[in-house]
């Protein structure tokens, strides 16, 4: 592993921070304060931030409904982040998107999406743009192993191999479609042997931990950069909260549970194994801790502090109005 | 300068035009290079089901790209491909394809830009073809115009001739909104007058294309033959018919429709695709909404029947609006 | 025209009724705002009711001793004593304020309600009026009823409106500022004519064209026809009709009258003979038969409950004789003019025709023998309403007389051509040809 301690930390900064970002979405949530559908990230935030990490302004990403950890991956502001979720004028989308809508097109983030499975074709069309006009760059899809059912993954996935496009697809294999157990609805194990019906390259990654991720995308994204084609990347990895915010989780092992929140917390197994290997000192990741809950608090307090939108937003940016 | 062209032919050299000034527009689809070898052999390529994209892939063998025959890959794509800097031109062969599709259009392409408060461009344009008039039957022939017309966002032009062709599909590519642009059938094999050069036609802009004081036609795309045709036989019984050629069917030009009514005051619309939440109710709605004190008679739809679109020619010309209906309609009127 | 409903009033929220006791203002007379009106009563008390706004009392509709439902229309006041007013189409066009109760008992409570109890009975008949037409009409301060409606199922539509108010604005005005419709056609000595029973000018369309290419013809809507004012009253009088007719002349004018025209032409002729060149009569009547009173009382009765098309169809058999009947196409020609025709005279004029016809039955019969006025009389031998007419003609003295065989009493319509034969021949003479038919 190559990374520097400035860069260990770095990613450390963004795991925890998707992580206090949506304890705090939850607590919001529940209070009353939050309006919305809210999926939280919590528990996959490895694969978001071992892939983005290795992503420049010229990548573009797109992501799902479970979004929050891919904008932040991708440094999306979580200032405009948390204001959106109020629903505030401040807000990165001015408060239009909402959670599931979450963009920010200059930084590459092409959007969270409601949609199962449609960030897979609009990372395609990503894709397509930086080959023909040659930016090098790469498009990753994120998107759950309940998207691989969807025909647009299987037509995107033909196309982009067979244009060989620089395109990464991530499966987060989180173990369940909403509340249906994988299992019941593929047949498959390991659901990167699909790629292998596109003759595309494909890796699993243990989704848990920061540095296998971080290896099998480096591999990915060194082989989609070299114009190779396409890599479908499965990552292994679990939702610790439910579909959503109130889910009662009554579908699922508690004890299974507990297992993995316990015992692979990608957190946990980041800390330990960079602690193991004396890369850095437990006392920056305790600071580092501690800047992201005052980053956090501070979000929220001036996202509850920001104004609401004008209600004349609600016909403005339907249309680019010099576009024509 | 000008000569006469197929409607299909104007739209090809719209596309060459446009993909001369601007190296960011890519055409993609089913056949749209169509077996042409890029490689500069003489294999003529299809062109597209119907011929129109022929002889572009040679022009731009990088930038027309045959797709599978997965709709909803190519629109999603597309999507994607014009959010992040290309002006893509996709061929949905047939508009009934949208059932394949709709998710791309729907919630993407109409939607990035508000979702993402105004963050976001999407310069696509969707090229199909509509309605009925070839024995295509239920599955090719629908005039779905009304569904993509409602969804905020879009865009949606339905040229009625071939000069109008040219430069709306010039608009519809160079706008940086996502724009369904509408080939009927009915008026696709139709040559006329077309100028030569790179010209606009606006996107919103209604067209007068003939003056009469009774009685106020309003057509759009296949139909408008149809209300000329009609005008014709209601002047030789001396009745004068304003004959307004909608061009754009979102945005809408309200105010020709009102300019029209104001000076008539009785509409017949004729609109090719079933009534139930059509273009023609809407333009009737705003008759009487904004226009009810210049209404001299009840507004009149000639359109299809609530049903599929019938394949025996029989059925499907009794289907079609005719000029004859519209005739009986303003007969009702006047 | 402004009127200004005066209405039943609500004094509180039980009231549903109220009876009038006593108006302390004239018809006509002015009255200042906050001064007495009316006075009523209700179930607990005479009140006085104040006017709200100054005004001319122009029209009582409700007189002493009527008991009516809150909201229902009193009286009408005009700002101007002068501003044209038209009781009936006021009336005709007053609505009762939302909110206005009936006197019908409410349903009792704690009962609920069925869908049949709540289903409302069919709408009345209304005439479809466009909305283009309706917005025109309430631009220009104009009453609905009173303008024919030429679009499909009679409807009222824009076209129709700007024709009346053209038509209001050629009104000439006579006696006490009412307006008369003229219309006026060609060049030369003047041709006035005179339309019969609830018939406009429209029953001598086919015979102008003859006449306008040698005399100006001047065409006058009597009182309540097409759009001249139909001031309210129980009876408008022949004498008053005369009057008219002779205020509107510019100098000695052949006078052209169809039936009941024919009557008013007389009158005129009688009063004002040296404003007179010569007489044409038109089927014409000095008494009115039995036949002829029964037909108009039915005229009138029907007028009110049949559409324009089923009142045509009803006249035409009287009207016409049994050559036009049997000619499919010339008939139901004949009945869409006719149809048009009939809405142009409104329920109301016929009953005051009627009156004043009736009144005016057998005043003149003695004076015939003295008419010293070039007469030519154009009798219908079919004709089943005025079978006097040859009789007349025999009573004034040098008198021509010209039978159309077969004819039904609508000659002008019926035998246009052939009645613009005689009545140039005798305009050209000064007198009628001397001649009978073979």
């Amino acid at each position: 592993m190559d990374l520097t301690r400035a860069e260990l930390l770095e990613a450390y900064r963004k795991l925890r921070r998707i992580r206090s970002f949506e304890d705090k979405l939850g607590e919001l949530v529940v209070a009353g304060k939050m309006g919305g559908f809210m999926h939280l990230y919590a528990g996959e935030e490895a694969v978001a931030v071992g892939v983005c990490t290795q992503l420049g302004d010229k990548d573009t990403v797109t992501s799902t409904h479970r979004g929050h950890g891919h904008c932040i991956a991708k440094g999306v502001e979580i200032a405009g982040m948390m204001a959106e979720l109020f629903g505030r004028a401040t807000g990165v989308c001015k408060g239009k998107g909402g959670s599931m809508h979450i963009a920010d097109i200059e930084r590459g983030m092409l959007g969270a999406n409601g949609i199962v499975g449609a960030g897979i074709p609009l990372a395609t069309g990503a894709a397509l743009t930086a080959r023909i006009k040659r930016t090098g760059g790469v498009a990753v899809a994120f998107f759950g192993d309940g998207a691989t059912n969807q025909g647009a993954f299987h037509e995107s996935l033909n196309m982009a191999a067979n244009w060989k496009l620089p395109a990464l697809y991530v499966i987060e294999n989180n173990g369940f479609g909403e509340f249906t157990p994988t299992e019941f609805v593929v047949p498959v194990k390991d659901i990167a042997v699909r790629a292998d019906s596109y003759a595309m390259k494909s890796l699993i990654a243990d989704g848990m931990d920061f540095f296998d991720v971080y290896a099998k995308a480096a591999e990915a994204l060194a082989y989609c950069r070299s114009g190779r084609g396409p890599v479908l990347l499965e990552c292994k990895t679990y939702r610790f909260a439910g579909h959503f915010v109130g889910d009662t989780l009554v579908y699922r092992d508690k004890e299974e549970a507990e297992d993995w929140i316990q015992n692979r917390d990608p957190l946990q197994n980041f800390e330990t194994q960079v602690l193991e290997a004396s890369l850095v000192e437990a006392e920056a990741l305790r600071r580092i801790d501690l800047e992201v809950q005052e980053e956090i608090a501070a979000a929220v307090e001036s996202a509850e502090a920001a104004p609401w939108p004008d209600v004349a937003e609600t016909e403005t940016d339907v249309y680019v109005e010099d576009g024509g | 300068m000008s000569r006469k062209l197929s409607l299909g032919m104007a739209v090809n050299e719209a596309l060459r035009i446009a993909m001369e000034t601007d190296p960011d527009v890519i055409l993609m689809g089913e056949d749209v290079a169509g077996g042409g070898d890029r490689k500069g052999d003489d294999v003529d390529e299809m062109g597209g089901v119907l011929g129109t994209t022929r002889g572009l892939v040679k022009a731009f063998p990088d930038r027309v790209l045959d797709t599978p025959i997965s709709e909803m890959g190519i629109l999603g794509t597309a999507v994607g491909a014009a959010a992040t800097g290309l002006r893509p031109v996709v061929e949905l062969m047939f508009i009934d394809f949208l059932g394949t599709c709709l998710d791309p259009l729907l919630n993407q392409a109409a939607k990035l830009r508000y979702m993402f408060g105004g963050n976001a461009r999407v310069p696509l344009t969707v090229r199909t073809v509509t309605g009925a008039g070839m024995q295509a039957a239920a599955q090719h022939s629908q005039s779905l115009y009304w569904i993509t017309a409602g969804i905020p966002g879009l865009k949606t032009v339905i040229p009625s001739n071939p000069a109008d062709a040219k430069g709306l599909l010039l608009s519809a590519i160079r706008d940086d909104n996502p724009v369904v642009f509408c080939e009927a059938k009915l008026v696709l094999g139709v040559s006329g007058e077309v100028p030569e050069g790179d010209y606009e036609v606006p996107i919103g802009k209604a067209k007068l294309v003939r003056g009469g004081n009774d009685v106020s036609l309003i057509g759009f795309g296949g139909t408008l033959p149809i209300c000329l045709q009609a005008a014709e036989q209601l002047a030789s019984d001396g009745i004068e018919a304003d004959v307004l050629d909608l061009r754009s069917l979102q945005p809408l030009d309200e105010d020709a429709i009102l300019a029209t009514l104001t000076r008539t005051g009785r509409v017949v619309i004729v609109d090719e695709s079933t009534p139930r939440s059509s273009v023609a109710s809407d333009v009737a709605a705003l008759c009487v909404d904004r226009g009810f004190d210049s209404l001299d008679a009840p507004v009149k739809r000639v359109m299809a029947p609530h049903s599929p679109v019938p394949f025996s020619r029989v059925l499907e010309q009794a289907f079609l609006p005719s000029a004859a209906r519209v005739v009986e309609a303003v007969r009702s009127q006047v | 025209m402004a009127g200004i409903a005066v209405v039943m009033p609500r004094l509180g929220m039980t009231m549903e009724e109220g009876t009038v006791l006593e108006w302390p203002v004239a018809v006509g007379a002015r009255v200042e705002k906050g001064a007495v009106l009316l006075v009523i009563e209700t179930e607990k008390a005479e009140t006085e009711i104040e006017a709200v706004v100054a005004g001319t009392l122009r029209h009582v509709y409700a007189e002493s001793g009527t008991t009516l439902a809150c909201g229902a229309l009193l009286a009408a006041l005009t700002e101007n004593p002068e501003e044209a007013f038209d009781a009936d189409a006021f009336s005709g066009s007053y609505l009762p304020p939302e909110g206005a109760r009936s006197v019908a008992s409410p349903a009792p409570a704690g009962r609920p309600v069925t869908q049949a109890e709540v289903a409302v009975s069919d709408a009345p008949g209304r005439r479809p009026v466009a909305p283009a037409a309706r917005a025109l009409a309430r631009k220009l301060g104009l009453v609905l009823d009173r303008i024919a409606g030429t679009g499909p199922n009679g409807r009222l539509i824009r076209s129709d409106v700007e024709a009346y108010a053209a038509a209001r604005e050629r009104l000439v005005s006579v006696e006490d500022g009412v307006g008369l419709e003229l219309l006026r056609e060609g060049a030369g000595d003047p041709v006035v004519l005179l339309p019969g029973f609830g018939s406009d000018l429209s029953s001598f369309a086919l015979l102008t064209p003859f006449v306008s290419g040698r005399f100006e013809t001047i065409g006058i809507h009597p009182r309540g026809v097409g759009s001249s004012d139909a001031p309210a009253a129980d009876v408008y009088p022949l004498d008053q009709a005369a009057a008219d007719a002779a205020a509107v002349l510019s100098g000695p004018s052949h006078l052209v009258g169809a039936s009941l025209g024919a009557a008013v032409a007389l009158e005129v002729a009688f009063r004002t003979p040296e404003r007179v060149r010569s007489l044409t009569l038109i089927t014409p009547f000095v008494e009115v038969s039995a036949r002829l009173a029964a037909f108009t009382k039915s005229w009138c009765q029907l007028a009110a409950e049949l559409s324009p098309e089923h009142m045509a169809s009803f006249l035409a058999p009287w009207l016409f004789g049994e050559a036009l009947l049997a000619d499919d196409a010339a008939c139901s020609r004949t009945l869409r003019g006719l149809t048009r025709a009939v809405l142009r005279v409104s329920p109301a004029t016929l009953e005051r025709s009627r009156a004043g016809m009736l009144a005016w039955s057998g005043s003149r019969t003695g004076d015939l023998a003295r008419l010293s006025v070039p007469t030519l009389v154009l009798a219908a031998g079919a004709d089943l309403l005025t079978p006097d007419a040859e009789r007349i003609a025999a009573a004034i003295p040098g008198a021509a007389l010209e039978v159309f065989p077969d004819c039904g009493h609508a000659l002008a319509i019926e035998a246009a051509d052939g009645v613009a034969r005689c009545l140039l021949a005798h305009l050209a003479a000064g007198r009628a040809p001397a001649r009978r038919p073979g």
